[in-house]
């Protein structure tokens, strides 16, 4: 009950940060059972239509390093929504969060991000969302 | 008698070239705008080889020979800027941004062998490129340009010295060449341009280029632009496309897409009225609509469409997880739903399947065509120069609308974008779209429409900052009637960004495994 509202918020929160390409294909690749929320360190941010990638380094429960591909909305998207280069240079500490690829990939599609001060960022853009600016 | 008459002509002479004195030269006729500027309005292109080469060169494998455009001298590259150029040349095969169908940036796009357009309004000139749809906008309006951002095209920002247009280029990135020959910059890049017109059919076109990181001084190229005189419309080179269709990675769907001069679809001739039953009513102004000196309606602006999810579906559907709901945007016929014929509603079950997202031409950044680009979850620019309304969208492609009542083009010459033509019905503009090849789809779960298609939409603004949309589509090969969409289109202030899509598309490869893997799965 309880689990099933949290997703319905999730949900919510997903509907108004939507990749700008949001393609029915990504439930083939995403996979909604599978929220996830990470704390890394950011080693690439690739700036790219129609969807933008963030690469992050976790330490994970070994203490070993391990390397997450997170798909967002698209470059004009996120500059839209406040994104800066300046602000996700290599190094940047972040808290991710989003759904992960069903393959079991360290892949997963973002919903936001989370600066050390608070901001937070969504990280995708719908049709819904730009209309009502 | 003929003593008198020399020195009446001598007197003449004299007195002519007084006057000649006396005044400047003659100025050459050049075109003008209503505000008094050169009007730089009409088809250009080069007629030089500067695409292949800036500097003086000989014949290569797939590489005329010309002359080059560098203003004294040679580029002056740093030592090892000038091995890098050594090493791009001799890989430019496959290291080539154009190879690749990439943008290619400013100024290698002004003098490519390609034409383009430029529309002038007195506070942008627009340019749209034959090349991939391409276009670029020069703000004349003394806007600033963007922080933190950089384009494949640059930032264009111009100003009137006299009768030059002075442009400003900066916010370049660091991927795009200057030529064939592996001329290439850094994002440090800043170009000046100057246009100036210097008779009615040529402008004369000159860019000076800094880039402290690759050269070691600014050093200019300059060149004429030729009107092309005979030309009234350019048409579509969308390089992307026509290199997967020939490599067989885009697949053609032989039910929609235009077969050949031997396909005569007709629109029957009773869809007519129906179609202009369902868009009759003209929606009634709620406030004062913005209008234009002539006193038509001003729908200059940044747009977006308000298209409810149309992109995931025209009729209301649900949300899917990751896919935003519709509210449905068919307003015709009144149940809301498309009227498939049978064959087209078992191909659109098919294409809903995960497996089929690689068939959407738009996950190949194809353009979206007639009406889809139209509701496409990005901004969209209007503008209107003398003679037409001009669509350009974020993402990457335009449409230009001549509303000089021309004809259509002949039936065989097919368009991703179509052929469109507008004319004024009291303050609706009316745009009739025919031409188009049926390679589109209406939206990412592909809903059908084919090379019969034929649009006519119409722009209703109805207060300051909505205009509101419909269209209606007939299509008699997917269709049993006409239906018509509508949905309103809200003022943005953000001018528009670039939608550099194909260049760093990773989409496509992992549709493509879903794709491979569902193929494999039925094959065993």
């Amino acid at each position: 009950m309880r689990a099933s509202r949290l997703a319905g918020i999730v949900l919510a929160l997903v509907w108004g940060a939507l990749p700008a390409g949001a393609h029915h294909s990504f439930s083939a690749e995403y996979d909604s059972k599978k929220p996830l929320t990470l704390t890394g360190t950011v080693t690439e941010m690739r700036w790219a239509n129609p969807h933008a990638w963030i690469y992050i380094d976790i330490v994970g429960k070994d203490g070993k390093v391990e390397k997450w591909a997170w798909e967002t909305g698209g470059a004009n998207a996120l500059y839209r929504r406040g994104w800066r280069k300046q602000d996700l240079v290599a190094g940047t500490v972040l808290v991710i969060d989003g759904f992960q690829a069903r393959n079991g990939s360290r892949t997963a599609n973002a919903t936001s991000i989370t600066f050390k001060d608070g901001k937070r960022l969504f990280a995708g853009s719908s049709s819904q969302n730009s209309a009502t600016k | 008698m003929a003593a008198r008459f020399r020195v009446l002509l001598s007197a003449l002479a004299l007195s002519i070239v007084a006057l000649s004195c006396a005044r400047p030269p003659a100025e050459v006729a050049i075109p003008r705008t209503a505000d008094g500027k050169p009007d730089l309005q009409g088809i250009w292109q080069v007629r030089n080889r500067a695409s292949v080469d800036l500097e003086d060169h000989v014949a290569r494998h797939g590489m005329p020979a010309g002359r080059g455009v560098v203003q004294g001298g040679p580029i002056p590259y740093q030592a090892w800027a000038a091995a890098k150029k050594t090493e791009n040349a001799a890989s430019r095969q496959t290291s080539d941004p154009l190879a690749n169908c990439y943008l290619p940036g400013v100024p290698r796009i002004m003098y490519m062998e390609f034409p383009f357009q430029i529309f002038q309004t007195p506070d942008h000139l627009a340019m749209t490129f034959e090349w991939s749809q391409v276009h670029r906008t020069i703000y004349t309006n003394r806007a600033p340009a963007p922080e933190g951002i950089d384009f494949w095209m640059g930032d264009s920002r111009g100003r009137w010295e006299g009768d030059t247009l002075v442009v400003d280029v900066r916010n370049h990135n660091e991927r795009t060449w200057l030529d064939m020959a592996g001329n290439f910059h850094s994002a440090a890049l800043h170009l000046v341009e100057r246009y100036t017109m210097t008779d009615a059919d040529t402008i004369q076109y000159e860019v000076t280029i800094e880039d402290p990181s690759v050269f070691t001084r600014p050093w200019t190229i300059a060149m004429p632009l030729h009107r092309l005189t005979e030309a009234d419309r350019i048409f579509e080179y969308q390089c992307q496309a026509e290199a997967e269709e020939a490599s067989g990675a885009f697949e053609p769907e032989a039910r929609t897409w235009y077969p050949g001069p031997s396909a005569l679809m007709k629109i029957p001739p009773e869809w007519n009225g129906e179609s202009a039953q369902a868009a009759s009513k003209p929606p009634a102004p709620k406030g004062e609509i913005r209008r234009l000196a002539d006193g038509k309606p001003d729908l200059q602006g940044y747009f977006m469409s308000d298209g409810g999810g149309a992109n995931y579906g025209l009729g209301t559907h649900e949300v899917d997880f990751l896919t935003p709901p519709g509210r449905g945007v068919i307003i015709d016929p009144p149940d809301g739903l498309l009227p498939m014929q049978a064959w087209a509603t078992i191909e659109a079950e098919d294409r809903k399947t995960p497996e089929r997202g690689y068939d959407d031409p738009t996950a190949h950044c194809f353009v979206a065509g007639v009406p889809r680009s139209m509701y496409v979850p990005s901004p969209l620019q209007i503008l209107q120069p003398p003679g037409y309304v001009v669509v350009l969208h974020e993402r990457m492609s335009w449409r230009t609308i001549p509303l000089d009542g021309r004809a259509h083009l002949p039936d065989h010459l097919r368009l991703w974008q179509g052929d469109s033509i507008g004319r004024w019905e009291g303050d609706t503009l009316v745009v009739e779209t025919t031409n188009l090849n049926g390679k589109t789809w209406l939206n990412e779960v592909g809903e059908i429409v084919s090379h019969a298609e034929r649009v006519v939409e119409r722009f209703t603004p109805v207060d300051a900052d909505t205009i509101h949309y419909e269209a209606t589509v007939s299509d008699p090969l997917v269709y049993t009637r006409p239906w018509t969409i509508a949905f309103p289109l809200n003022r943005q202030t953000d001018e528009l960004l670039e939608v550099a899509c194909h260049e760093d598309n990773q989409d496509l490869q992992h549709l493509k495994e879903i794709r491979d893997a569902a193929r494999a799965k039925r094959r065993s």
